[in-house]
């Protein structure tokens, strides 16, 4: 796996934030870069970014291309390209991408499933 | 971290669906379905979509709302506004250009709610600042055409709601010109 660190860089281009005192009951989806400050309770699903802010709270299933967590998940995630946990999240549920990176100090229940083909447990 | 302190962005590919609360600015240039209850001040922008029943404390319309706006405060349709649905605040501003189907109601206003359907509020310029007293006289003519189910032919004391609005800060005149 090589880390690519720069990833978590572009997120000044964000067009979306859902701001700290944001609830959302429901669903969300589009195509752009979805920035979550707030609590989301429900279904994402982007074909872009996600980024979970330290104060955000999830509870949904998630599925995009990239998500990228420092606050807390509480559900599924699937990502087609990464899914990254950085130090000091919380993250409860399954997670299906091919890239998963999981950083010192991130709190991490569920299963991980890279569809990796060769044998090579996790 | 991103462009935030105390405002929330919806951008244009986002859509939501259900319920969304909150404390802070909300701008909404994509869509939201539902219900969207806010503390303070939602914005509408032109490309901004919004099917739900809205209460919040100020409102700016300049995309599409449908649904029923309840605000503490104000709403204002800007020229670029259309919307669809029933109007309570205070303080209702509609411009030149907007486009509107509903009722308001202004609460303060003596003769209850004014109930006035298929109304177009419009105005050449000047919003603010032009006293009511001058027009209030015209919404009875054109209405009973253009009004079905809210003819209110039991209140021919329309005029005093322009007067009573003109108590508030920003008035409106009610002129049903058609477009």
């Amino acid at each position: 796996m090589a880390g690519i660190e720069k990833a978590s860089a572009p997120r000044s281009v964000a067009h979306t934030v859902i701001g700290s005192s944001i609830v959302i009951d429901g669903e969300i989806s589009g195509d752009e870069d979805l920035v979550i400050q707030g609590t989301v309770k429900g279904r994402i699903s982007l074909k872009e970014s996600l980024y979970v802010e330290a104060s955000g709270v999830i509870e949904a299933d998630i599925e995009t291309a990239n998500v990228e967590v420092s606050g807390s998940v509480t559900g599924n995630i699937a990502a087609s390209d990464k899914v990254e946990l950085k130090a000091d999240c919380k993250v409860t549920g399954d997670i299906r991408a091919p890239r998963i990176l999981i950083a010192d100090g991130a709190q991490f229940k569920g299963n991980v499933d890279m569809d990796v083909r060769e044998a090579k447990g996790k | 971290m991103a462009t935030n302190d105390g405002t929330t962005i919806i951008g244009e590919s986002i859509l939501i669906s259900g319920s969304l609360a909150g404390d802070e600015d909300l701008t909404v240039r994509g869509r939201v379905e539902g219900t969207l209850t806010l503390t303070r001040t939602l914005v509408v922008e032109p490309t901004g979509q919004v099917k739900a029943e809205v209460q919040v404390k100020n409102c700016i319309i300049a995309g599409v709302v449908v649904g029923n706006v309840t605000a503490s405060e104000s709403v204002e349709i800007t020229k670029e506004g259309r919307m669809v649905g029933d109007i309570a605040a205070p303080r209702v501003i509609i411009v030149d250009g907007a486009s509107f189907k509903g009722r308001i109601d202004m609460g303060d206003v003596e003769i209850g709610d004014a109930d006035r359907t298929s109304e177009r509020l419009d105005r050449p310029s000047a919003r603010p600042s032009i006293r009511p007293a001058a027009r209030p006289a015209l919404p009875r003519r054109a209405e009973p055409e253009e009004e079905e189910e809210e003819q209110a032919p039991s209140r021919p004391s329309m005029p005093s709601a322009p007067v009573a609005m003109g108590a508030v800060k920003r008035k409106v005149l009610v002129k049903p010109t058609r477009r």
